[in-house]
């Protein structure tokens, strides 16, 4: 993206925004007084003083003249609103460094990695050279990368960490593709140096506090004009981290259509390269970083959790400096995935950019978007049914391409021994209690897990799950070995512990996690 | 018929089987001036219908209109039309779908009006359109059509129901002014639902006639089992108030209370002591509720869910359980509140 076209990008999302929300007087006037009531309550909570009082004196202001403004005032006075809204998320976007960064991007994750704590990290880290070691590329990578050169490309990963963005950044560094568009939480650019190349390596700024309408609208305008430009896009069609560890089964659909709409417009404006394609893409860890905090934030509400959390494990470098040091010495290996990628319709595409339908046949794509005149054009209603499609084969390949991990393999298998064993014990009383016993015998929980690896087995062999390479070869004792040194290491207190030929549970909720993983899957043992 | 111009010329709608359904639905069609063509699998039937306007195996002693043109040409026809209905029995949707699937594009409707459900799989006739072609724009006709009072030009309503607006908005217009009223909805599942569900009822009111155990018998016979269709297809992801539309009490009411129904026709003669292959091998046309009890049945223990009525005809199909005896049994069951399974949803 050169200087030009981000100028283009940013008067283009203001146009088309200010388009939608200043159709007539009346929602104009509706929609500024409503961001202005947003954006004063935020402010309310704003921690930075400075700041706070700056936007409060600006916010007064817009409210004061809209009032007596005219229907015109009014209308500029939210425009300015907008801009400014759009101004932040492009953010100190710089042309120059992100050129750079795409050259030097592992130096400069190695620092950011480094930035956590660079004496100790590189005290210990010697002999692995970086994180970049432990991460597997694996699945349709030769057609990502084919496509990312005719088409724009929408990568939708899962996402269970903040390590996710990196991982994929990593990923797409290796893959020799340039960084990826993405809108990233404003907690990510807490840590300066962090920020500074998240900023530089194509993220966008996502203030998630901000309520107004217009600004998520913003958000996804900026989404949309980027893919119609040709930017290739990052984002987590989830919302946020899993929570409860399963892959993701319902999807936000709101940015998931911007594809659909760059699309049209493309076709309609008879774009050189008019296809958008999107990529969906799972992140298996045998451990995650997070998991203490996401799963306990799960169970207080169970639905009602905090869309943000600040203070976890990615805010405390000492926690994220110990997970890594921990996947270091268990030669633990992250899988990223990529699938089969979709048109936006949800129709798979092979590496020529052709759409074919269930049955393998081709599908001319342009031809959904038809009016009845036969011309492109965008239909709200028709549309937002296409993105439910997607959304729908996107979550397909989500559970076809799920790499499962020994933690999840074993955890599984305890957490029904755990059940089978209290069959009148709830969910709650069971996670606090653990039930009559606190251990097994390690004999009868190798029978569950060679149970629970037959059934896992067999779901591979059918295509409808991934398994990793222990998982895959090895024998039950080695299966839960490296379960067992990954699950008794990291985390605060040991998921799993073994004492002699006892197995002991002690963090019931991290096995509820772990074993989570394995939910949404046609599933028996 | 074959001249250069009618043969490009774009269609109305291309409406697939040559049936007592599709023909009906065609027929009217026709009748309204719209352009329309007649799929039928033999060419012998399709030449009947052109040549002597009648289709004697489907709806013999019936005059079809003379606008009425029937063709075995699928490709050709898909190719001129935007808009598909598929009245294809249940059994061989899927291969149809499948060659249908070869020549249509995106941007084409396909709208099916089959009662019926693959017993192989349990699928809906939609999820096998989405399975065997590319089309999305895909919806479902149902409703109270007894095709004979159809093609006696009696007024009736139906049901299409997509989840794309336009779906209904383009078949609407279509039956515009005819004594078929098309209302829109969006409920695919609970109308496709209700749609294969009400013929096992209609059997086993069927049945209660053949019985001669009089209307109030009958009447708790549908309505508890317009309950057991409703919960059913909650449990599958319907709508709750398809239920009580035309694709569901409106289908109902009309299969149940009526000897034209086929459905109807087997409970009954099952109930006057004939032996299932007996019924089935004098008929001409497909019961669609004999299969759906079998594959209702399964799913429903599958999914845990006790459907007293679905259960009990499928003892009289499949178990060999004596009608009169299945029905004194549903009257033995444990009653609870009337509405409790509905209303806590």
């Amino acid at each position: 993206m050169n200087a030009a076209e981000k100028e283009k990008l940013l008067t283009e999302v203001v146009q088309r925004t200010v388009d939608r929300w200043c159709r007539d007087p009346k929602t104009t006037e509706e929609a500024l007084f409503d961001t202005i009531y947003h954006e004063r309550r935020r402010l309310e909570g704003e921690k930075k003083k400075s700041v706070a009082k700056r936007d409060r004196a600006l916010y007064d202001r817009s409210y004061h003249q809209g009032l007596k403004a005219s229907a015109g005032t009014q209308r500029e006075i939210f425009r300015q609103i907008i801009q400014r809204f759009a101004n932040e998320v492009v953010g100190h976007f710089d042309p120059r460094v992100y050129a750079l960064s795409t050259r030097v991007i592992p130096v400069a994750m190695n620092l950011l990695l480094n930035s956590v704590s660079p004496l100790r990290l590189v005290e210990t880290l010697q002999g692995a050279n970086s994180l970049i070691d432990q991460l597997d590329l694996e699945g349709q990578t030769h057609t990502l990368k084919r496509l990312a050169r005719q088409a724009t490309i929408v990568l939708v990963p899962t996402h269970s960490s903040n390590l996710d963005s990196i991982m994929i950044g990593f990923g797409l560094y290796r893959l020799g593709l340039p960084p990826f568009t993405y809108g990233a939480g404003l907690n990510l650019f807490s840590n300066r140096l962090v920020g500074f190349f998240m900023h530089n390596l194509g993220a966008y700024k996502v203030d998630r506090r901000k309520q107004a309408a217009v600004y998520k609208d913003v958000l996804k305008t900026y989404a949309g004009c980027s893919m119609e430009m040709g930017f290739h896009n990052l984002f987590f069609p989830g919302g946020t981290r899993s929570r409860s560890g399963a892959v993701e089964s319902s999807l936000k659909r709101g940015l998931l259509g911007m594809g659909l709409d760059a699309y049209v417009n493309n076709l309609r404006a008879k774009a050189k390269k008019p296809d958008v394609f999107i990529v969906p893409c799972t992140i298996n860890y045998q451990l995650v970083l997070e998991a203490e905090t996401l799963i306990a934030d799960h169970l207080k509400a169970q639905g009602k959790s905090r869309f943000i959390i600040e203070d976890d494990e990615f805010s405390k470098p000492r926690r994220v400096f110990e997970f890594i040091q921990q996947l270091f010495s268990l030669h633990s290996r992250i899988h990223l995935m990529f699938g089969q990628a979709l048109d936006v319709f949800g129709n798979q595409v092979d590496d020529q950019g052709v759409s074919h339908d269930h049955r393998g046949r081709p599908v001319d794509r342009t031809r959904y978007v038809l009016d009845s005149q036969g011309q492109p054009a965008v239909d709200a209603q028709r549309d937002r049914e296409y993105t439910r499609e997607l959304a729908r084969s996107i979550s397909e390949s989500y559970h076809q391409n799920t790499v499962i991990k020994s933690t999840n393999l074993v955890s599984r298998a305890v957490f029904d021994l755990l059940k089978e064993h209290n069959p009148d014990l709830d969910l709650f009383r069971l996670l606090r209690t653990g039930g009559a016993e606190e251990s097994f015998s390690l004999q009868e929980v190798y029978g569950r897990i060679e149970r629970t690896l037959t059934t896992a087995r067999s779901l591979a062999q059918q295509g409808q799950l991934k398994l990793d390479k222990t998982l895959a070869d090895k024998d039950t004792v080695a299966v839960a070995s490296e379960a067992l040194a990954h699950l008794g290491s990291y985390h605060r207190k040991p998921a799993l512990e073994r004492r002699g030929d006892r197995l002991f549970h002690q963090d019931r909720k991290l096995l509820l996690y772990y074993q989570n993983r394995l939910s949404g899957f046609a599933w028996e043992g | 018929m074959t001249s250069k111009n009618t043969r490009s010329a774009k269609l109305d709608i291309l409406v697939v089987g040559g049936g007592t359904f599709g023909t009906s639905l065609a027929s009217i069609l026709a009748g309204r001036q719209r352009k329309v063509r007649l799929w039928t699998r033999r060419a012998e039937q399709a030449e009947e219908i052109n040549r002597e306007h009648t289709n004697h195996r489907y709806l013999p002693g019936i005059k079809l209109p003379v606008k009425l043109i029937a063709t075995n040409d699928l490709k050709a026809s898909l190719q001129r039309t935007q808009i598909v209905l598929m009245v294809i029995p249940s059994k061989s949707f899927r291969q149809v779908a499948r060659e249908i699937g070869d020549s249509l594009q995106g941007d084409q409707i396909v709208v099916h009006a089959t009662k019926g459900i693959e017993i192989e799989t349990f699928k809906r006739m939609s999820q096998v359109l989405r399975e065997e072609t590319c089309a999305l724009k895909i919806g479902v006709l149902s409703g109270p059509n007894l095709a004979r009072e159809l093609m006696a030009g009696r007024p009736t309503g139906a049901l299409v129901a997509s989840q794309y607006r336009e779906v209904g908005e383009r078949i609407q217009p279509l039956f515009a002014g005819s004594h078929l009223l098309i209302f829109s909805g969006r409920d695919v599942i609970g109308t496709e639902v209700a749609g294969a569900f009400k013929n096992i009822i209609a059997l086993a009111a069927g049945a209660a006639d053949g019985q001669g155990l009089g209307d109030n018998a009958k009447s708790l016979l549908v309505t508890r089992g317009l309950s057991e269709m409703a919960r059913f297809g909650v449990a599958l992801g319907a709508d709750v108030f398809t239920f009580g539309g035309l694709a569901g009490i409106g289908d109902l009411m009309a299969t149940c209370a009526s000897p034209l129904s086929r459905n109807h026709q087997v409970g009954e003669r099952l109930a006057k002591g004939e032996s299932l292959k007996q019924v089935l091998a004098s008929m001409t046309q497909v019961a669609e509720g004999v299969p759906t009890t079998r594959a209702v049945y399964l799913q429903a223990q599958q999914m845990h869910m006790t459907l007293p009525i679905v259960e009990a005809v499928h003892g009289v199909l499949y178990q060999k359980v004596k009608c009169d005896k299945a029905l004194h049994q549903l009257m033995a069951i444990p009653v609870g509140k009337e509405l409790a399974a509905l209303r806590f949803r």
